[in-house]
């Protein structure tokens, strides 16, 4: 089976053009990894020891100590390989039922980075304070949660840590005795271990010792502790060995999600035990991986170490606050449970244990953690236009013109590298750029924002200000001496990198992107507040680094070394440019800035997108699934870049590339610069209609997009969300991943990524009609789930709304977002198998922090049956009813539905209301205040009749009742 | 006319309103009918007539809404009194924007957009006047092409009717000299033969022919590695990064090394690598000092590179035929020419007539030039049918190329129906961008030559007017643009061209260059070719409902 295995993969590899694979040799895999190679070894002896095998570590009894309000317990942990050593453990249960765990080295040779979870922590969690622990002789334990249903025992020896629900284990640390955290030592042998690249098993090693009582557990000899290389790369390793394998096992989850960003499906497949879908393990390591795989544990640009468990039952969740480069094993050993192996360079265990035990509430328990999506600015849900490169600002400009000419929506324009004189940032070369501020106020005229990017690398030249100051100032990175400038290869050529760990980069940064001249420096004079900003190669990238990165005894602030912060770096880059953008004017305004690498916590400060991706159909359909994995680890504002960055996508393809654009919430469109220009006015009919309709599609449920950014900016809950996170028990959905529905607002869509397609097959979860967005066709779904197949011609991309929602629309195209904002709402009343629905709007300024003051505008809309033959369409206020969960970041105590941004929109009107599938022709449609109004019905299929067909259509024309009072209609 | 309006009876008044956005030959379309409905224009529903402009779409086609934006693709007309009318699409009616387009403001909610039509109006009118002017300035120096054109056309057929009679005349010299050199050829060819099989002279042959096998070789890899050194240096300035590919990293620097290069990254940045660059140029020139250490006898490159040429055009017959001659001067003094000096006189006869055999079989033989008629004169005869034939194949040439031309001359894909372009053929533009300047030779080439030293680029050669299938030919869109293609591949990419896009202007000019994809090159330029006259009805303002859409 192997070899055949074996010829299959190699097949699949010949078949790629060699110009499209990945440079697999530039990227390390575990075996080519001395941490990953010790961690996997000894997950293998294990294995083979089988029952015999017991974890060294264990509790000292004596030496358990709770803390006064009781929430914390510390306690002595030795290991029997190395008696010497100390070890603290400490357990905190937080008010919500999470539980950390955390583990170091006491009094040890050096001190293991400890910073991780600070950084990706929105605040210090709060502790619960009703905490009872139970120190027993083997095991200490404490029940709490509100049924106090919810367990963590701590077992003394071996040392094991197990959350328990309903009295089954749900997530069991160091079940498999894998935990092993390597202390600091001196080295005392400087035996060199040579370097085995080709050995795929890390096998074949010299066995130098002889006689090794700890052998059994760490293996015969001293694998890459001091010194590793990769390819022409040595990293000096000069605190030795240093690495934390952990074991985490679910025994009562057969599916876990989460841990982006790779390219593989929602549902993480195996890495080891019995036929693994991947031989290498995941890896979280930020990396710039040119051309990457549509299938791969590779890691890619942005790493967050959050885990999700799931079952019919319930879900939990792990959130492993680690930094450096982390290598997860995934194996299945029965169809419901699981087992994970995290091997991480170094850091201390810091782990989050998430009790759920719904998919909401994980999201929730992880939002207190490390925060929601901030609301972003409105327009940022538009289309974005990007090329590497629009060669000047006439070139800007025309783009800007053709879109007009074709009544195509956009509201932004990028500016990709090619800008900057020599890329230093900043510089704009007058040669193609000689008016950006005039550029851009010509885009702004229209009420459209530029992005422009800003990337890390600082090209060494005196005459670069940045480069300079920063010098000056001493906050670049350090080469591994800790003396010095590191200098590395980048776009600009030979380059530093800021060291934003340094808390003297930050204002100093901040700064640069004041608009008018500052005294301390260099500022952005050559910007207006129309200018955001797009952080790419924040990795870092660095070209002649090894993979493709910064080498890993490279030194921060405070002497940690790369290897330490590295899955950081691109977090703390993006925050304080995303700062900088939001102080920069007199009155803050939401800052938009892109990035490419990030971590936990980075969805409080922007969007990201999943990089350079390909002009492939796998590209495509993998896109959704890596958008979809952001989401429920919590990146929500996520993206792919739309057509493939590279190569010459297709028409048939760009258009579906567009579909599946506009349902992602970035929805950017950009190529590199070796292709063809494909924006959208340069197809041929019939391409260019219909990209003309989809761009469309996405502005008309902007309002529908911007509602769900308000529920995931306080709740957490993804804005696309897969099917589990919406039907936690239909185990038919556990592992679907090409279809999601957006928001809370019940549309479902499922994007059609295969090339010349007419039909699309559709998964219903539940019992329920759902509507054919475009057809009104009703079909039914069944409570054991049920396939329909629908029409997907190339102009149709299968999107349905769910019986019961209502969803508020604006159907005038514009030319940018802004323009819309007086623009009259259409409603969509799906009514569900029982005639009720219900929908929700979210408005505010989208721009500036006003509506953390309440300036905003949050209202209900439902549909009743209030008595027999009779429909009540209402709207109500849904702020009034609940101010504190209004707005992300603060718990409004008040909200006054008279406020500035209600009036400034107080005369925005529903001009429409569609009701779909009433069971019979009205009577009469009334406002509830009295007035006929006027209305049309088209028969058809009711919603409460079992039959398939096109649903009854009620149209009800101009009610002329205002979006932001509350109202009622009547249908009887 | 206000009398009119205050006749008509109430319920039309309201129906300025109703006509908001409807163009003045649609306005009769926009009227109830007696039960007070209205049909959608393509005929599609009927509607009450209070639904005409009511701000909300009840029409498929958008019809009823021409002036409040609530349907879409709707177009808008403003009336722009005091300019000119203008459609604008219903996606900018409300927007909160005043249109350029919309000067009265009739497109926004009241009080947004003020009526600036009157100084739009101005400023149109006297863009117009001044865009008539240089047309006007212009199509008379195109009349000047078009009178050159047809001179032109005149003295190619000139040149076609004098290239023919020459053609004739010198047909027949080319028969007279064949003729001869046939005649003396014949003669000499099977002496000329029996020489040839002198093994020095198929050894020369054979050395010749090694030579000019070498040199064809050599040349070829002098071209290769032209074309690499060509191809690295493009790579070692223009390569991309972002492949993060070090295979290419360190084919860049193998190349710096071999050529004595400083790394691209280094190159101006600070003393140290100019250093360094220094160093390795020293280098360089002791590699290439070191080739130039070579055995006296031994050619030089220089002369490998000038002098082989001449040595391998040697006329080896010639040689041959003179080598024969200075074989035979020896013999003059040897004793078989003088051997009957020592004989005895009664045998004498007898000798001569055996020296003449003996002389006649030595010749026959090759060994030593007989009396023959001379080769020398042969190759003479046959040189002047060469130069014969030559002068016959240039005025041949001549006159075709002056057909060609003539063809082309009044062809609408040539120069122009009128010929307008025939003036312009070779003309080159130029401009400066960046470290470049760009030039265009129209009809001809265009090149990209840095202005700090390196590689000139082939952009391309014309290949043609405006190729779009929806463009007419002959039209000024057609000729608005020139494409020039198939220039210098690119590294990893396609054959640089470029699209010239022309407009009317006083001068021949190329005003800007933008490379919009990789290697792909828009120029933009004037030119007084594309000044077509102006017509009587055009520049005279006109109340057309068009003419105004794309202006300002």
């Amino acid at each position: 089976m192997r070899s055949v295995a074996l010829f299959g993969a190699l097949a699949a590899l010949l078949a790629l053009p060699d110009v499209l694979a990945v440079k697999s040799h530039d990227f390390k895999t575990c075996s080519q990894s001395g941490f990953c190679r010790r961690g996997r070894a000894l997950a293998a002896r294990a294995q083979e020891a089988q029952s015999s095998w017991e974890s060294p570590y264990r509790v000292e009894p004596s030496s358990i100590s709770v803390s006064p309000e009781n929430s914390t317990i510390k306690a002595s942990v030795k290991s029997s390989l190395y008696p010497e050593i100390k070890f603290g453990l400490e357990l905190r249960i937080h008010e919500d039922g999470v539980v950390r765990v955390l583990l170091d080295e006491v009094d040890g040779l050096r001190k293991r980075y400890d910073e991780a979870a600070s950084w990706a922590l929105v605040s210090e969690p709060k502790l619960s304070k009703s905490i009872r622990w139970a120190v027993g002789k083997k095991e200490l334990r404490a029940a709490f949660g509100k049924k106090n249903d919810i367990e963590i025992i701590v077992n003394y020896e071996p040392l094991r840590v197990r959350l328990r629900r309903g009295g089954e284990d749900q997530i069991v640390l160091n079940g498999r005795g894998l935990l092993h955290m390597e202390h600091f030592r001196s080295q005392t042998s400087k035996e060199t271990v040579e370097e085995v690249a080709s050995d795929e098993n890390g096998e074949g090693q010299e066995v130098l010792q002889t006689e090794n009582v700890r052998a059994w557990f760490e293996g015969d000899s001293e694998d890459a502790y001091w010194e590793e290389k990769f390819s022409t790369w040595t990293d000096s390793k000069p605190k030795g060995p240093e690495s934390l394998s952990l074991d985490i096992s679910f025994p009562n989850h057969g599916t876990v999600y989460g841990i982006p960003q790779h390219a593989t499906n929602l549902s993480l497949p195996s890495t080891t035990g019995d036929s693994p879908s991947y031989s290498d393990p995941f890896r979280l390591y930020n990396t710039d991986v040119f051309e990457y795989l549509a299938s791969s544990p590779m890691s890619l640009y942005g790493s967050i170490p959050v885990m999700h468990a799931h079952s019919a039952e319930n879900t939990v969740g792990v959130f492993n606050a680690v930094g450096s480069e982390t290598w997860i094993d995934i194996s299945y050993p029965t169809k419901k449970s699981t087992h994970t192996h995290w091997i991480s360079e170094s850091g201390i265990m810091d782990v989050f244990l998430l009790p759920g035990p719904t998919p909401e509430e994980i999201f929730a328990q992880y939002a207190r953690l490390t925060g929601t999506t901030a609301l972003p600015a409105h327009w940022s849900l538009g289309y974005h236009q990007c090329r590497w490169n629009y060669v000047s600002s006439d070139d800007v400009r025309t783009v800007q013109k053709r879109f007009d000419e074709e009544d195509m929506p956009v509201d932004v324009f990028w500016l990709d590298i090619e800008y900057a004189q020599d890329h230093k940032y900043f510089i704009w070369d007058h040669k193609t750029f000689p008016d950006p501020v005039e550029m851009t106020n010509d885009v702004a005229a229209a009420g459209r924002k530029m992005v422009v990017i800003v990337d890390p690398h600082l090209k060494r030249t005196s005459d670069y200000p940045v480069y300079q100051e920063a010098s000056d100032l001493d906050i670049l990175v350090k080469p591994k001496s800790g003396e010095g400038e590191y200098e590395g290869w980048c776009w600009s050529g030979s380059s530093s990198w800021i060291d934003h760990f340094d808390p003297a980069s930050w204002d100093w940064w901040i700064s640069k992107f004041t608009t008018t001249k500052i005294d301390t420096g260099f500022s952005w004079t050559e910007s207006t507040e129309d200018v955001h900003i797009w952080n790419d190669m924040n990795e870092p990238s660095i070209f002649n680094g090894p993979e493709i990165t910064m080498p890993k005894d490279s030194i921060h602030y405070g002497g940690w070394e790369h290897r330490d912060v590295h899955n950081i770096n691109g977090m703390l880059f993006h925050n304080n440019t995303a700062q900088a953008v939001r102080v920069r004017s007199d009155i803050p305004k939401r800052p938009f800035v892109l990035t490419r690498s990030f971590y936990a916590g980075s969805q409080r400060v922007g969007a990201m997108w999943t990089g350079d991706n390909l002009g492939t159909w796998d590209h495509m359909a993998v896109g959704i699934k890596m958008v979809l994995a952001n989401g429920i680890a919590g990146m929500a504002f996520a993206g792919s870049d739309v057509g493939g960055f590279f190569g010459n996508p297709e028409p048939e393809m760009l258009v579906r590339w567009y579909q599946v654009g506009i349902f992602s919430p970035f929805f950017r469109a950009h190529a590199h610069i070796d292709t063809k220009r494909r924006e959208p006015f340069l197809l041929e009919e019939p391409y260019k209609s219909i990209i003309r309709d989809i761009l469309r599609l996405r502005y008309s449920m902007l309002p529908i997009w911007y509602t769900a950014f308000r529920e995931n900016s306080v709740t957490g809950m993804p804005i696309v969300r897969p099917h589990y996170v919406m039907f936690p028990q239909d185990t038919a959905g556990f592992n679907i991943d090409d279809q999601f529905f957006v928001g809370s607002s019940g549309i479902l869509v499922k994007p059609v990524t295969e090339k010349e397609k007419t039909e699309a097959t559709v998964y219903l979860p539940e019992d329920q009609v759902y509507y054919d967005y475009f057809t009104q066709h009703a079909y039914r779904g069944s409570s054991e789930g049920k396939h329909v197949t629908v029409a997907a011609e190339l102009h149709q991309v299968p999107v349905f709304i769910r019986g019961g929602s209502i969803l508020p629309t604006r159907e005038r195209p514009r030319r940018s977002s802004p323009l819309m904002k007086l623009d009259p709402f259409t409603l969509r009343v799906a009514l569900s198998k029982a005639g009720t629905a219900r929908g929700e709007l979210y408005l505010d300024d989208g721009i500036t922090y006003s509506h953390q003051q309440g300036e905003l505008v949050w209202r209900e809309f439902v549909a009743e049956q209030p008595q027999k033959k009779m429909t009540r369409i209402s709207s109500k206020d849904l702020a009034s009813q609940n101010p504190a969960k209004a707005v992300d970041g603060v718990a409004l105590t008040a909200y006054d539905p008279k406020n500035a941004f209600a009036k400034e929109i107080e005369e925005v009107r529903v001009e429409k209301i569609v009701v779909l599938g009433l069971s019979s022709k009205p009577s009469a449609v009334k406002l509830e205040s009295g007035a006929d109004l006027k209305w049309e019905f088209v028969p058809g299929v009711a919603a409460s009749d079992k039959k398939e067909g096109t649903a009854s259509v009620l149209s009800i024309k101009d009610p002329k009742v205002l979006a932001t009072a509350d109202w009622a209609i009547v249908i009887s | 006319m206000l009398w009119l309006l205050l006749l008509l009876p109430l319920q039309a008044l309201g129906a300025a309103e109703k006509t908001l956005g409807v163009p003045p030959d649609s306005i009769s379309k926009y009227v109830p009918s007696k039960s007070n409905t209205w049909t959608c224009l393509d005929g599609s529903k009927e509607i009450p007539w209070d639904y005409v402009n009511d701000d909300a779409c009840d029409c498929a086609d958008g019809s009823d809404e021409p002036g409040t934006g609530a349907c879409p693709n709707q177009p808008f007309y403003c009336k722009n009194e005091g300019h000119v009318g203008s459609f604008i699409p219903s996606s900018r009616v409300k927007d909160g924007l005043c249109e350029p387009n919309c000067c009265d403001g009739s497109d926004e909610r009241p009080g947004v957009c003020n009526n600036v039509c009157q100084e739009v109006g101005q400023v149109y009118r006297k863009k117009v006047e001044e865009e008539n002017k240089i047309r006007k300035t212009g199509s008379k120096i195109r009349s000047t092409y078009i009178a050159y054109a047809h001179k032109e056309k005149k003295r190619l057929e000139g040149v076609i009717e004098t290239s023919a009679a020459e053609i004739a005349i010198q047909e027949k010299e080319v028969v007279r000299l064949r003729d001869i050199a046939e005649r003396s050829e014949s003669l000499s060819a099977a002496a000329l033969e029996l020489k040839q099989q002198s093994p020095l002279y198929i050894s020369l042959i054979t050395h010749a022919n090694a030579l000019k096998s070498l040199q064809r070789e050599h040349k070829k890899y002098l071209q290769r590695e032209k074309e690499l050194s060509n191809i690295l240096d493009a790579l070692r300035t223009g390569y991309n990064p972002n492949y993060q590919d070090m295979a290419v990293l360190e084919a860049v620097r193998g190349w710096e090394e071999i050529s004595g290069l400083p790394h691209i990254n280094d190159v101006g940045k600070d003393s140290v690598s100019d250093e360094e660059a220094g160093v390795q140029e020293d280098t360089a020139s002791e590699v290439a000092e070191t080739k130039e250490d070579v055995d006296d006898e031994m050619w030089s490159a220089e002369e490998l590179e000038k002098d082989l040429d001449d040595l391998l055009n040697s006329d080896y017959v010639t040689l041959l035929l003179e080598h024969d001659e200075y074989v035979q001067s020896v013999p003059e003094g040897s004793v078989l020419f003088d051997i009957a000096s020592y004989l005895p006189d009664s045998i004498a006869p007898q000798y001569e007539e055996f020296k003449d055999t003996l002389l006649s079989w030595l010749v026959n033989l090759g060994i030593i030039k007989g009396e023959t008629p001379s080769s020398t004169d042969t190759s003479r005869s046959r040189q002047a049918l060469t130069d014969a034939e030559n002068r016959l194949n240039s005025i041949k040439k001549e006159k075709e190329d002056a057909e060609n031309d003539l063809k082309e001359i009044f062809n609408i894909h040539g120069y122009g129906l009128e010929g307008q372009w025939k003036k312009l053929d070779g003309t080159c533009l130029r401009t400066e961008v960046g470290d470049y300047t760009y030039e265009v030779c129209l009809f001809g080439e265009a090149k990209q030559i840095p202005n700090k030293g390196g590689s000139t680029f082939s952009l391309g050669k014309f290949a043609s007017w405006n190729p779009s299938p929806d463009v007419k030919p002959g039209d000024d869109t057609y000729y608005g643009k020139q494409i020039y293609n198939r220039g210098t591949r690119c590294w990893n990419g396609p054959e640089r061209n470029v699209v010239l896009l022309l407009s009317c202007g006083t001068e021949n000019t190329l005003n800007s260059v933008v490379e919009l994809e990789k290697c792909e090159y828009q120029f933009t330029g004037t030119t007084p070719a594309l000044c077509r006259p102006l017509d009587s009805s055009e520049g005279k303002n006109g109340q057309n409902a068009n003419a105004g859409k794309d202006e300002l």
